[in-house]
């Protein structure tokens, strides 16, 4: 009897012990998916669903200094505390969702507006987590043609603008400031700490492009001196550095090559 | 009829001087609410260019993000709220960066 209780408790142990140690791996986020930013700092409060943000299409449309700097969204979801009230003064989505606002020849939906009361499809556009919406662009007619990349959302935005096939806009007027022309900083290489790994070649031109100088620098990048900052892999998959954008919306950490460029001698 | 002239005119007049002052006063009311966001076009419009400016001209604009900053949180009416959340944060960045620059050539 004594035998059968220890063997069964030993069963029971080594179970626990397998379990525990794999854990649940997550799921890769599909091509369309990926960059996909849930807001709900007050949408359940109000019985409302929560708003789903597809980065794919708006990256494809405006740069990111233009929502992340001009008009004022935070680095991580629900950082930026968006109320409605926001909106109907026309902040944050409000800044473009107000109806009025154009864009070569699109007319951009307004977003929560005073009064409504009751939720419409309108409003469904937005705050759509757990509905089946369907949405104006489909992501794979969108992204017909455009060059491929095997991670991420499976295009190679790089490309795709070096081909003027997405010309983002980085200025809208009454919101963005009219500013000189930048004066790009020179392109740097950083050394990694594992041997045999190629160095990396971090391009100031692609990222002024997209981000200005404000987006990255100091808080994503506080060092004023190069390699004064040190930082691993491990600090990038938490999130931090290169992380804040290259894991979630950017090309992802895994797509090694793309950062890791220069010729091992 | 003659009358009838003199009473038209001295309405039209009276309008314009009621009416047309409510609304240039208005005007100028709004016009100066809105000067600080002048100072946040004119004091941001640098941030392309921090890295070329001397350590004078980047204390100069850290100053006046400052004060940019103090004038913000004391903004009423009834979109305060917002324009302080956004503006906040949009200054915020700016003097962050030029205090970055400052520091990168003060310790250069």
């Amino acid at each position: 009897m004594k035998k059968a209780i220890f063997t069964t408790a030993l069963l029971f142990a080594i179970i626990g012990i397998a379990f525990a140690q794999t854990g649940v791996k997550k799921r890769r986020p599909l091509p369309f998916e990926f960059g996909r930013v849930v807001i709900n700092n007050y949408s359940e409060a109000s019985h409302i669903a929560p708003v789903v943000f597809d980065h794919w299409l708006h990256r494809a449309k405006f740069t990111c200094r233009l929502c992340h700097v001009d008009i004022g969204f935070g680095m991580k979801a629900g950082a930026t505390d968006i109320k409605a009230r926001d909106n109907i003064n026309g902040y944050y989505c409000g800044t473009c969702h107000n109806g009025t606002r154009v864009f070569g020849d699109t007319s951009v939906f307004s977003s929560c507006k005073e009064g409504s009361g009751k939720m419409n499809a309108t409003c469904n556009r937005c705050h759509s987590l757990g509905k089946n919406v369907t949405r104006k662009y489909d992501f794979r007619e969108f992204v017909k043609g455009w060059p491929r990349e095997r991670l991420g959302n499976g295009v190679d935005w790089e490309k795709a603008e070096d081909r003027e096939l997405i010309i983002p806009y980085d200025y809208i007027e009454g919101v963005s400031i009219k500013r000189e022309k930048l004066i790009v900083q020179q392109d740097f290489k950083i050394a990694p700490k594992v041997e045999g790994m190629p160095d990396i070649i971090f391009s100031h031109d692609k990222h002024t492009f997209w981000n200005g100088c404000e987006l990255c620098h100091p808080e994503i990048f506080t060092g004023i001196k190069k390699g004064l900052t040190k930082y691993s892999m491990v600090d990038l998959y938490e999130g931090k550095y290169c992380g804040v954008c290259h894991i979630n919306v950017a090309f992802p950490l895994l797509d090694c090559q793309r950062c890791h460029t220069e010729k091992v001698q | 009829m003659k009358n009838f002239s003199r009473f038209t005119l001295l309405s039209l007049l009276f309008l314009y001087l009621f009416f047309g002052n409510c609304i240039v006063g208005n005007f100028s009311s709004v016009y100066a609410q809105d000067d600080w966001k002048q100072e946040y076009s004119s004091v941001c419009a640098k941030t392309q260019n921090a890295m070329i400016l001397t350590p004078e001209e980047l204390k100069s604009y850290i100053d006046r993000c400052d004060k940019l900053l103090a004038l913000i949180n004391e903004l009423e009416g009834e979109q305060a709220a917002t324009e302080k959340k956004v503006y906040t944060k949009r200054v915020k960045m700016c003097r962050e960066l030029y205090q970055f620059a400052l520091e990168y050539k003060e310790h250069k």
